[in-house]
């Protein structure tokens, strides 16, 4: 019953026009920024090289396809999860809007099975969305730019990675981007099963995001203590797989693996929470509409 | 004796002080066409929600088929098809995509043949592969019902099936529910605010009122044979009243006013009065008989309103 009931949700998912709008965004962006910094990203690497430049002689193809992979995974990370939650806020409260629960609710299926199915749905889109942008950066910046080590700067340090060192770490950190995703898509299934309008669940994850996002970015002590809870603080933890320690550059896979794991099991909370409690929630619900 | 269809045992449900369902019981026998009629705001969607389980009990139980909604729920579901107050379909579905969902997920063929039958038997043959956000209420309403056929279910519950409807659809809608229980011995469980859609397809019907049973029985004896309110209009009110004193029908003459006097009778009384009087030259302008169910029903409607 319940992969019938994915199937039906998978189906209802994919129907609708808003599905598609990130993939058309990404699919339209992506192809423009890997020819955009294909011709004028010297431009833009000797712009945030510049500290460094008395320091060090730059050789190499330093713009190469796991570097513009790199810039469009930085860029496009942080509005990813709009697109997520468009659908991911639409799968529970768009049944009560539409007046759809009192359709699917009254079939010889458990609420429990109903809300996986939705959920597992969710998670499809989430993760094709993440493997598609995958897909577009490096399986065009690859073949189009060729590769070479990838320059990956913080502040005032600069680390350098080489191309054969590369590949394991974008597939693992695009793997990290897409639990990130589901914690955002969770977040928003969570708010799905709350209330009865569909526009609720998407402005109200949206707000949290930006919301979280400012408070982390502001440098007061107080909110020292809140950040380390902020999901959106741990989604940031695709980095570390680009961060090698220090005392770890000559081991075979280094990474800084210590704070994945600890920003992955944030993460990991927040997704089992929410998907607990977006059950629990169902569950005791009263179809009113 | 096969099980009831449907048993509800004083049934309630609460939201804080408001009582929407006050002790509802009822028994539906299978193969009945059960009329669940009420004036808006009697309780009955939310019991029909609950016999769905959209909602839950405050208290109380439900048995369909024998079976107790709160430990059988998927095995009652299975056999229950039905249209739980509005239609509401996902629009940007054809008919067909929408009822292959919903057909899936309660086990049901949803072969071509199979959903084309369906839309078929409600009138929509024409329209299967059309978007249902391009249907009308009225072609919602039979796409509702015909997703409530399309698992072949023993039990079907049917809320106000008749709304948004023209004429002739509601004409089909009860033949299609005759036809149901007739020819293929479903058991209709339709609820309704308007009697006489009721009284032209329900064998037997309880009146609900602030969630409770008011009355219930069968549709012949509760409407037909029961005690009729007649108003007499004549020009010698006076003459007539004596007459019908001194006769022994003294005792139901309700009122008297002028121009009219307002007498309880049994159908089969209504001739031996009208007998009564003409034969003493009484001249009748009007008799109009008015069921006392009928008359209770409206009262319960307007008291809503």
């Amino acid at each position: 019953m319940m992969l019938t009931a994915y199937r039906v949700e998978m189906e209802k998912v994919f129907s609708k026009w808003r599905t598609y709008i990130g993939f058309i965004a990404l699919g339209a962006l992506i192809p423009i920024i890997v020819i955009a910094l294909g011709i004028e990203g010297q431009d833009y690497l000797n712009i945030i090289t510049q500290q460094f430049g008395s320091q060090f002689d730059f050789k190499g193809k330093l713009i190469n396809g796991y570097t513009v992979s790199f810039i469009i995974f930085a860029a496009l990370y942080v509005h990813v999860p709009f697109m997520i939650t468009l659908v991911a806020g639409e799968v529970l409260a768009g049944e009560a809007t539409s007046g759809t629960y009192r359709l699917i609710l009254t079939r010889p299926i458990s609420r429990a099975t109903m809300v996986t199915a939705k959920y597992l749905a969710v998670l499809t889109y989430t993760v094709s969305l993440v493997f598609f942008m995958a897909i577009m950066s490096l399986g065009l910046g690859i073949p189009i730019l060729g590769t070479d080590s990838l320059l990956v700067i913080r502040s005032e340090t600069i680390t350098i990675l080489s191309a054969d060192d590369l590949l394991w770490r974008f597939i693992l950190a695009y793997i990290y981007a897409a639990m990130s995703m589901v914690t955002v898509a969770s977040v928003a299934f969570l708010f799905s099963s709350l209330v009865e309008n569909a526009i609720g669940p998407i402005m109200t994850t949206m707000s949290i995001i930006i919301g979280m996002t400012i408070i982390s970015a502001i440098d007061v002590p107080i909110f020292d203590y809140l950040r380390p809870l902020f999901f959106t603080n741990h989604m940031n933890g695709w980095k570390f797989f680009f961060d090698v320690p220090a005392d770890a550059e000559s081991m075979k896979y280094a990474a800084d693996w210590s704070r994945i794991a600890i920003s992955g099991s944030v993460l990991m909370l927040h997704i089992v929470g929410c998907f607990v409690a977006a059950q629990l929630i169902i569950r005791r619900k009263d179809i009113l509409t | 004796m096969p099980d009831p269809a449907i048993a509800i045992r004083d049934l309630h449900k609460s939201y804080g002080s408001f009582n929407a369902v006050n002790g509802l019981s009822l028994t539906v026998e299978q193969g009945d066409v059960y009329g669940f009629l009420g004036p808006n705001g009697a309780g009955k969607s939310t019991t029909i929600r609950m016999l769905m389980t959209l909602i839950r009990p405050s208290s109380g139980s439900i048995k369909v088929f024998g079976m107790d909604l709160a430990t059988h729920r998927a095995d009652i579901l299975r056999r229950i098809g039905a249209i739980v107050e509005r239609p509401d379909f996902y629009n940007y579905l054809t008919a067909r995509k929408n009822l292959e969902l919903v057909g899936r997920l309660s086990g049901a063929d949803v072969s071509k043949a199979s959903v084309d039958r369906v839309l078929g038997i409600v009138g929509l043959g024409q329209r299967t592969d059309s978007k249902v956000k391009t249907f009308s209420h009225g072609m919602k309403q039979r796409l509702g019902i015909a997703q409530a056929l399309l698992h072949n279910p023993d039990l079907i519950v049917l809320d106000e099936p008749t709304t948004g409807l023209d004429p002739q659809g509601m004409v089909d809608i009860r033949d299609l529910i005759l036809e149901l229980s007739q020819d293929h011995r479903k058991t209709v469980f339709l609820s309704s605010h308007i009697l006489p859609e009721v009284e032209l397809t329900a064998n037997r019907m309880v009146i609900i009122n602030r969630g409770k049973a008011v009355i219930e029985g069968s549709v012949q004896d509760l409407l037909n044979n029961g005690r009729l309110k007649v108003t007499i209009e004549t020009s010698e009110v006076t003459r007539a009243q004596q007459l019908l004193r001194e006769s022994s029908l003294g005792d139901k003459l309700q009122s008297v006013t002028q121009g009219e006097l307002i007498i309880m009778l049994e159908r089969h009384e209504i001739a031996g009065v009208v007998q009564l009087l003409t034969s003493n030259n009484i001249p009748l302008s009007a008799v109009t008989p008015v069921r006392s169910l009928e008359e209770y029903f409206i009262s319960l409607t307007q008291e809503v309103a």
